[in-house]
Parts: C-alpha cells; sequence; structure tokens
C-alpha cells in the first residue's frame, strides 16, 4: 500500500512539474462517434499547427501539449469533458467545439471556471451576442453573417418565392432568423412562403420535400450540413426539386468533403459556402498548409475542418505571446482586437464582441470536364461585414 | 371546400394542412410518402417481428444489422462497381453469414434466461456491430447511387412520383405475401409456427428445433440486410443510422403484435401515415406521434394490434 502510495505521490509530482513546463490545450471535438467524419480532420489541422508552434520553440519558450476529449456530439458530454479538462487535466485554454449546442454548453463552462474558450466551429450568433461573456471567443463564422450571405445571392439569382428550410435546434433556427434579417436588408420584395424544420438527424424529408414543390417556390435556402443534405439531396433529386428551384444553402455543403463524397449524385443548382477549398489558393500561404494537411491526412483532396482548428491554436498562440502569460484574463485581454494571418487570409477579433470576421467562399457547385465530382466556380470571398 | 382552406391557413394559421386541402396532388403524394416510408420499415421490422416470434429475444442489434446492409450495399455497388441488385443480394448474404455466427456463437445460450440478460447481450453485440462498422468503413457519410432506371420519375397522372419509392411499394407487399406463404404452405414454415407454439413438444416429434431457430434468425436478419441495403439510396450509410431505425422498428413492432408479421405491416403503414401527415400538419410534434400511437396502443391493447396476450399461447 506504502508502495503504490509511493508511486501515486511521485505521478501527481510528475504531472505537477510538467504542468510548469508546457501550455496545456484543451481540445473538444466529435471524434469518435457519428461526429467522427468532422472531428478527426479537424484534429488534422489541430496538430499541424501545435507541430508548427512547437517546432518554432513553443509559446514564450513554453511548448504546447494537446490534451484531447470527445464531445460525442452533445452538449452534456462536451459540459462533462471540457470540466475534466479543468479539474483533472488543468488545461490552459479551451479550444474547439462542434454544434452550435456543444458550443454553447462549452462557453457556459468556461463561463462559470474562468478559463479561455476558443469556439473553432459552432456559429449560433447567440455565443457572441445574448450568451456573450469574458472568456468565450469565436473564430468560425456566425449565423447572421451566414443568413446575411444567403440572402444577398437571393436577391443576386433574382428569386421571387422563397421556401427555407432548417434543422430544428439551435444553428438552424439563428441561421433562419439570420435569413430573415438579411432579406429585410438585400431582397425585401422576396416573399418567404413557408419555413420548415425537420429534425436534427432527420433522414426522411419527403413530407417537407413534397411541401416545397406544393408551394411553387423557385428559391430554396438550408442549413442542411453534412449527411442531412446527402439525404435530402437523395430524396429532392427525383421529385425534380432541384430543377424547379436554385438551392442556396449554409452549413459548408460546398467544403470538398461533401462534394468529394456525393460525386456525380451532387444535385444541380446548388450554391453554397465553405470556409476552405483544397483547390483554391486565396492566400499564398495556403499552399503551404494545404500540402501539410494532405500529408496527414493520406489525401491531395482535402477536407475543410483542418484549416478551423488550426485558426483556433493559432489565435491562443498569437495571444498568450502578445500578453507574455497564459494567465486567462491577460490572454482573453490580448484577443481582443487581434490580427493574425491564416491560410485564408487575414483575421481580427472584434473586441466588442469577441467575434473573429471570418467571412466564407460562395458559389454555385458546378460541373468540370474530367473532374470525377462538383467544384465552385467562381469562387466569391463573401467578407464577415454586414452592410446595413 | 374553399373556405375551409381559408380557415386553415387564416384562422388556424396552418399552410400544412391549407396546402394538404388545396391540392389533391400535394395529399396523393403525401399518401404515397406514407406508403413508400411505411414499406421500408416492414421490411426491416418484419424481421424483428420474425425473431422474437420464433426465438422470444428481442434484437437489439437489428437496427445494426440494417447499417451493415447499406454498408455492404455500399462496397459493393459503389466501391467495387459491382452493380446495385448484387449489392442488395450481397448485403443479405452477408447479414445472413453474420448471423449465423452470431445465433450459434451467442445467442443461442440465452434463449432459456429472463429477457433482462437477453436484452444485454443483444445491446453488447450492438456496441461490437457499430464499432465494428467503424473500422471497415471509417467515420464517412456514404452517398449511394439510385440503380440505373430506378433515378428519376413516373407520371402518375395526378403527380410524377420517384420510381424508387414506387418500387419499394411494390417490394414491401411481395415480401409480406412471401412470408405468409412460407409460414402457412410450407414445411418449414408450419415447423416454424409450430416452434412458437410449443418448442419442447417439437423436440420430442424428433424436429431439430435449434436448426429451425438458426434458419428464422437467418431469414430475420437478412431482411434487416435487405432493408438497409434498399435504403441506402436515400439514406447514406453513416455511424448511428442503426440508432434511429431501431426505434422506429420498435414502434411498428409493438403497434403491430410482437411476432406478428401482419401486425409489422399494418404498423408500419400507420408509421408511415402518421409519420407524413404529421410532418405536414403539425410539424413541431412530427416526433411526438409516433409514440402517441405507440402509447395509445399500449393502453387499449398492450399485445399490440395483431398479437395475441400472453398466456393464450402466443
Amino acid at each position: 500500500m506504502r508502495y503504490v502510495l509511493a508511486v501515486v505521490a511521485g505521478v501527481i509530482a510528475l504531472a505537477g512539474a510538467s504542468a510548469q513546463a508546457e501550455i496545456r490545450l484543451g481540445v473538444l471535438y466529435p471524434i469518435a462517434g457519428t461526429g467522427a467524419v468532422y472531428g478527426v480532420p479537424a484534429m488534422f489541422g489541430h496538430d499541424l499547427a501545435v507541430d508548427e508552434i512547437n517546432a518554432a520553440g513553443g509559446v514564450n519558450g513554453q511548448p504546447l501539449a494537446t490534451f484531447k476529449r470527445d464531445t460525442k456530439l452533445k452538449p452534456a458530454a462536451a459540459a462533462a469533458a471540457a470540466k475534466e479538462l479543468i479539474t483533472k487535466d488543468g488545461v490552459n485554454v479551451l479550444i474547439g467545439g462542434l454544434s452550435s449546442a456543444v458550443g454553447l454548453a462549452i462557453s457556459e463552462v468556461a463561463r462559470q471556471e474562468k478559463v479561455v474558450y476558443i469556439a473553432t466551429i459552432p456559429k449560433t450568433i447567440q455565443m457572441t451576442t445574448t450568451k456573450l461573456h469574458d472568456h468565450v471567443f469565436r473564430t468560425a463564422s456566425h449565423t447572421d453573417f451566414e443568413g446575411d450571405a444567403m440572402a444577398r445571392i437571393v436577391a443576386q439569382l433574382g428569386i421571387e418565392k422563397l421556401c427555407d428550410i432548417q434543422l430544428d435546434y439551435a444553428y438552424g433556427h439563428d441561421l433562419g432568423a439570420g435569413i430573415v434579417r438579411g432579406l429585410a436588408r438585400h431582397a425585401p420584395d422576396v416573399d418567404l412562403v413557408i419555413e420548415l424544420r425537420p429534425k436534427l438527424g432527420a433522414t426522411d424529408y419527403n413530407a417537407f420535400i413534397s411541401q416545397i414543390l406544393g408551394a411553387g417556390c423557385d428559391g430554396i435556402t438550408s442549413g442542411l450540413w453534412g449527411s442531412h443534405f446527402v439525404n435530402f439531396a437523395q430524396q429532392a433529386k427525383p421529385f425534380g426539386l432541384f430543377e424547379q428551384a436554385k438551392y442556396i444553402s449554409g452549413g459548408e455543403i460546398a467544403s470538398h468533403e461533401i462534394a468529394g463524397k456525393m460525386a456525380e449524385d451532387y444535385p444541380d443548382n446548388v450554391w453554397s459556402n465553405t470556409y476552405e477549398l483544397w483547390y483554391d489558393h486565396f492566400d499564398p500561404s495556403h499552399v503551404e498548409f494545404q500540402k501539410a494537411v494532405a500529408e496527414k491526412a493520406g489525401t491531395n483532396e482535402t477536407a475543410m475542418w483542418p484549416v478551423l482548428a488550426y485558426i483556433g491554436v493559432k489565435f491562443y498562440a498569437a495571444a498568450a505571446t502578445k500578453a507574455g502569460s497564459i494567465e486567462s484574463d491577460a490572454v482573453a485581454e490580448a484577443l481582443k482586437g487581434l490580427s493574425i494571418d491564416t491560410p485564408v487570409g487575414p483575421r481580427t477579433i472584434n473586441p466588442e464582441d469577441h467575434q473573429a470576421d471570418t467571412g466564407q467562399f460562395w458559389g454555385p457547385m458546378v460541373k468540370k470536364e474530367g473532374v470525377p465530382y462538383r467544384m465552385m466556380d467562381p469562387i466569391t470571398y463573401i467578407p464577415a461585414k454586414i452592410a446595413e | 371546400m374553399e373556405s375551409l382552406v381559408r380557415f386553415a391557413r387564416e384562422e388556424l394559421g396552418n399552410p400544412g394542412l391549407a396546402t394538404l386541402l388545396d391540392q389533391p396532388s400535394f395529399a396523393f403524394i403525401q399518401v404515397l410518402n406514407s406508403v413508400s416510408q411505411g414499406m421500408n420499415l416492414f421490411i426491416i421490422a418484419s424481421g424483428l417481428s420474425l425473431i422474437f416470434g420464433v426465438l422470444r429475444v428481442i434484437n437489439f442489434a437489428h437496427g445494426a444489422f440494417y447499417m451493415f446492409g447499406a454498408y455492404i450495399l455500399y462496397s459493393v455497388a459503389e466501391s467495387y462497381e459491382l452493380g446495385f441488385w448484387t449489392g442488395v443480394v450481397a448485403a443479405a448474404a452477408g447479414l445472413a453469414a453474420m448471423s449465423i455466427v452470431i445465433e450459434r456463437g451467442l445467442f443461442r445460450f440465452i434463449y432459456d434466461k429472463e429477457h433482462l440478460m437477453q436484452l444485454l447481450l443483444t445491446f453488447a453485440v450492438v456496441l461490437i456491430l457499430t464499432d465494428l462498422a467503424k473500422m471497415i468503413w471509417g467515420t464517412d457519410q456514404y452517398s449511394v447511387s439510385y440503380p440505373d432506371g430506378f433515378g428519376g420519375a413516373v407520371d402518375l397522372g395526378l403527380t410524377r412520383y420517384p420510381t424508387y419509392r414506387l418500387l419499394l411499394i411494390v417490394v414491401g407487399p411481395v415480401i409480406l405475401v412471401g412470408l405468409m406463404l412460407f409460414t402457412a404452405r410450407t414445411r418449414w414454415g408450419r415447423l416454424t409456427r409450430a416452434a412458437t407454439q410449443d418448442r419442447e413438444m417439437l423436440g420430442a416429434l424428433g424436429v431439430n428445433v435449434p436448426m429451425i431457430y438458426t434458419g428464422v434468425f437467418i431469414l430475420g436478419s437478412a431482411l434487416a440486410g435487405i432493408g438497409g441495403a434498399l435504403a441506402a439510396p436515400f439514406n447514406s450509410p453513416t455511424p448511428g443510422m442503426d440508432a434511429t431505425i431501431i426505434v422506429d422498428c420498435f414502434v411498428i413492432v409493438i403497434v403491430g403484435g410482437l411476432g406478428s408479421i401482419v401486425g409489422s405491416f399494418i404498423g408500419a403503414l400507420i408509421y408511415g401515415f402518421v409519420f407524413n401527415f404529421g410532418s405536414v400538419i403539425v410539424p413541431n410534434w412530427q416526433d411526438v406521434f409516433p409514440f402517441l400511437i405507440l402509447l395509445v396502443v399500449l393502453l387499449w391493447r398492450p399485445w399490440g394490434l395483431f398479437g395475441r396476450p400472453e398466456g393464450e399461447g402466443a
């Protein structure tokens, strides 16, 4: 018994000692379950950023160490994991989150524990408005930017009758509201005929598809992401929905993981967004970045998620360097108004609402000669600005 | 009628109901949606019900079997490009092979155990199979093309409707009739029915009862595989797809009556209609309705619409 205690004491002492030598990043992505399709590539980007920073000597002379936890795409699991990271692993910062509901849950833990949380993927507007607090910062885009960009495209395409279909949870509701606000600015004459709200995780969309057909819309706005979109599109195509209406979608279904996987099944007349495209070197530094991701992922045609996780880590490192400290309040102060260069262009965090000016690439998904999947062309960068 | 439409739209503020009353083609599409969704669910639920009827085991892993069916179809039809229908056959065969191993290796030992033990074991199988699927197919979402000639729509006069969905509407009743003929007319079917009545007596008469159990389990599991394979073009194979389907199947099987094939058929149709019309008329309650039917049936006829109460020689 005494021997065991001694070993335990030794381990604790060692852990304590190493805690001083390294900066601990608490990372939260869905890495094992259903959400692993996003979480695993996100970790490529995260690890890449950590490797780069450590190779250059760390932050303030201290190396970064990653403590990752699976959020299982569930708010309760994410909150528990975030608490554990802080109390058990003694992390200095929380980074990540996937799904708006998960992001809000992590943010709440960050508020209580007064630890900085950098939200790299969740987009609900609540995070930087009604639920904003001193320690939450967002490097992802948000539902008001996304909704505004979609409304601009609605106006551009001359849509008259619009149907809106969104998933029935924080992200879907907030994006729907963002679109309505955007329409008031950019396309006040558009007739928003119906708003449909299938459940998160829904697999059968036929009842909704026939309602859109019945309403006679010539445009559809949507935020069905991932496999929601794959199922919706596969069910809607035989009805001729994509011939009847132009499909304007948030939720990054223009990203290559969707376009590549759907290949020739990807429907016509889709306008969508993405944070990054492996084939578009918007910023010169993207070439190097994409090559590094491709190496980690084992494929040249890489997914969009790595860049989001990558930017989150880079922002933290820049803030800790600027603050000369990893103390939460100092890092939070340093993040306000902080600018960094990223593989997809420069980013600045607004000191008021803690939101980075993260714009997105938007465009139609078109067929290309000799390419088995759809590509975005032309690619338009819509900056994170809401023109009043 | 017009005043009714206006009433629905303006007084009730219910555009879904208004469109339903206003456009016969829309109502017709909803009927077809209900039936085709019901038929896909029936194929899967009938297997679950069949297995319970004979083996008296509620197989939680049935949803995972369905998922494997979809994944196998993806591999055969998309990765190896051997064609969609080969994929469906491969899914049925693959699940048959898997089910032999699972029945002989695991389920065989729990038939005389209490239900809780059985549930725990089948649940363990769920965890093993979902992890196995992740090891084989990873965590990506896949897209499966419709088979040649079934990607479009057919003009039904009142409206156009996807060919593939119509195919499901045909396949469902074919499977129903097939299963009914099998149990009523064939020697194997008669033995199967006898096994549900009195397995000891059957054994005493010199019939190889364990063999019948294995056979029924294979058939039930193959149905899950076929259901998953046929669903793949409109339900992309992804991890977690087993969890949603097993709940739907339970609702159907319990409403129809555990062990009754006709019950599963009617239960699946009720589910389809309630889900589709519910989604249009009361969209915010779409998830509640299936469980509401379940509640009503459990209170009124706990043994299900076509089941028989315990103790009356189930």
